[in-house]
């Protein structure tokens, strides 16, 4: 800690090459965390856990295609029963409210069953029992309400994008979840999209809750091997395996985030290992008269390798703090539509400042050990 | 460190030291034999490239003999790892530098605490040392300014703080009025041959100027290489 002093000095001995260079480690990193964060809300995707025993049944396609209203017959027969204690249909109508920035996940439910499915949903029993009364109505997250500024009783529109129809709809409630994220989606009933889908009967997908886990891989067996030869055959899913599809439309994001991470790590080496090169070229005879005045080689090491480190660390915490600022604070979003929430995890910061402190020492090594093991006289001799 | 009066401070023994300059060899020193004793002060002098400087820093560590011994404080240089030896350094050598060498990035408090930096002396204690340090040479009014908004002489009184603030057994001081003005230099010189009397520290000291070395109590000179006045 006595060094500190020392190294803060040092560092700050040419202000502008150091501003600038905290700037660009700053940069990098907030790339890094962008990066991340945009992984991990990816990942988020992917559904509440096993506890709820969810299963999502859609068509081996995928979800562009739709599955016949006949197979629901069959969910609710003797077969699954014994397996499944609720069933509902669920349409991803992927409309947008006024503009399409204004993108959230909104769906068709099946109202009888919306809260046996999801009973993480909190709501009031009155307003279940409103929408469960009204065709045209619909129940909000309150974390959606709030950013639009809904209210009980307004009426709002929603613009199809996949369906040639727009859903004009009453919210007669709100919502919470544990999960804030399960607060940015909007449920109006299956019944009003398909009366104005003039009776096509047309289901995206079934979700079914089983009685216990072991019902979950029964539950897949049955209903594929049901569907396998028919018109409309199925493939269900867990609600974790239903999620990663969205993340394995996008390739092996994992991947290119590790791929950036390593390339935005090198890019910091190089450009922080030139300056640093610089500042220890410029301090030959210091480095020196210090080394005459009894500091030894490993303690020059440390000085510059401390100096680097602070530099990298500075420009991470401040590009840290700025994205928890404007993420985790303030909930803007880069792309509202994917993205409701870009909440910036303790673990990214963690992994953003190990990769800040390991770039100080990677790219302050050389120089430092360069200065450190040049001879004394040699360094008095310099004229720099 | 138990040195008494009279007991030899440094001890320099058929001590040789050859540059190489493309390959070629360059001896600058030869074979001397030199003793300097507890409480003296030694006016180094002779014309430039006669090895000087050469034989200050290996008396200061700094450096090694290509053959001979050197001994400082009854330590024998030549056979201290370079961690022990920079130990060393930090205890018993206070190094005085023509061009000052003052960090510029610190304050002259700041500068004069360095060396502390490596001891195990509380914030506090420090303090109390770098203080007595300022005052000894009469800046502690000037504690708090940088190196460039001393004069000369006041960089090179704070280098001498900085040398001595350790308390150490040997001052070694590479032509310490070389740059400096005449009044400035007066100054010094009085600060030395205090430091010498009042304070009983063994000083070597390289000049080229007889009103420098007028100040010491033995004067040697060297031509290339090579001690040409006896020591005593």
């Amino acid at each position: 800690m006595k060094f500190l002093r020392l190294i803060a000095r040092n560092a700050l001995r040419n202000r502008l090459r150091t501003f600038l260079t905290v700037a660009g480690s700053g940069f990098l990193i907030f790339v890094l965390v962008f990066m991340q964060t945009a992984l991990s809300e990816m990942q988020a995707w992917e559904g509440e856990g096993p506890q709820y025993n969810r299963v999502a049944v859609q068509h081996s396609m995928g979800l562009a295609q739709w599955l016949p209203i006949g197979l629901e017959a069959y969910l609710r027969g003797p077969d699954i029963q014994p397996h499944a204690k609720h069933v509902m249909k669920l349409n991803w109508f992927g409309g947008y409210y006024q503009d399409k920035m204004n993108f959230f996940a909104n769906f068709g439910a099946d109202h009888a069953h919306l809260r046996d499915v999801w009973p993480e949903l909190v709501m009031a029993d009155d307003a279940y029992a409103k929408y469960c009364a009204q065709k045209d109505s619909c129940l909000v997250g309150q974390s959606l309400a709030t950013k639009f500024k809904w209210k009980v009783g307004d009426r709002i529109t929603l613009l199809g994008t996949i369906y040639p129809c727009d859903i004009a709809t009453e919210i007669v409630g709100t919502f919470k979840a544990k999960n804030v994220r399960q607060e940015e989606q909007l449920f109006f009933r299956w019944d009003y999209l398909d009366e104005l889908m003039k009776g096509r009967r047309i289901v995206g997908t079934y979700w079914l809750r089983g009685h216990t886990p072991g019902d979950i891989p029964k539950l897949k067996d049955l209903i594929d091997t049901h569907t396998r030869n028919s018109s409309d055959p199925t493939e269900t899913f867990t609600e974790k395996e239903f999620g990663q599809q969205f993340m394995a439309m996008m390739g092996n994001i994992q991947g290119l985030v590790v791929n950036l991470g390593f390339i935005v790590l090198v890019i910091m080496v190089l450009m922080i290992a030139n300056t640093i090169a610089m500042s220890a070229r410029e301090r030959v005879t210091e480095i020196a008269v210090l080394r005459t005045l009894g500091f030894t080689p490993q303690t020059i090491l440390l000085l510059i390798l401390g100096e680097s480190v602070l530099v990298t660390m500075t420009g991470a915490l401040l590009s840290l703090g700025l994205g928890l600022l404007l993420f985790n604070v303030a909930h803007l979003s880069p792309a509202p539509q994917f993205f409701p929430y870009f909440l910036i995890k303790p673990a990214t910061v963690a992994i953003s400042l190990s990769a800040a402190a390991v770039a100080g020492v990677l790219s302050a090594m050389v120089p430092a050990i360069r200065a450190s093991r040049r001879k004394i006289v040699d360094g008095l001799r310099q004229v720099v | 460190m138990g040195i008494g009066f009279s007991s030899p401070v440094v001890r320099l023994t058929h001590v040789s030291k050859t540059y190489y300059r493309d390959r070629q060899p360059v001896p600058v020193l030869e074979n001397i034999t030199l003793t300097v004793e507890s409480g003296h002060y030694l006016a180094l002098m002779g014309p430039s490239g006669s090895g000087k400087s050469t034989l200050l820093n290996l008396m200061a560590g700094i450096d090694r003999p290509t053959a001979g011994r050197v001994e400082v404080a009854l330590q024998d240089l030549g056979s201290m790892p370079d961690r022990e030896l920079a130990a060393f350094r930090a205890r018993n050598i206070g190094f005085i530098f023509q061009l000052y060498n003052l960090i510029p990035v610190l304050t002259a408090y700041e500068n004069v605490e360095l060396p502390l930096l490596l001891t195990r002396l509380s914030g506090k204690e420090r303090a109390k040392h770098v203080m007595t340090a300022l005052d000894v040479v009469g800046l502690t009014d000037r504690k708090d300014h940088y190196p460039r908004q001393l004069s000369g002489g006041q960089e090179q009184r704070v280098a001498i703080a900085r040398a001595i603030v350790s308390d150490p057994t040997l001052l070694l001081a590479d032509e310490p009025t070389g740059d400096l003005d005449k009044k400035s230099e007066e100054e010094v010189l009085v600060l030395l041959r205090r430091l010498n009397q009042e304070f009983k520290k063994t000083i070597v000291m390289v000049t080229h100027d007889p009103k420098a070395s007028a100040t010491a109590n033995r004067i040697i000179h060297l031509e290339k290489g090579v001690l040409v006045a006896a020591p005593e």
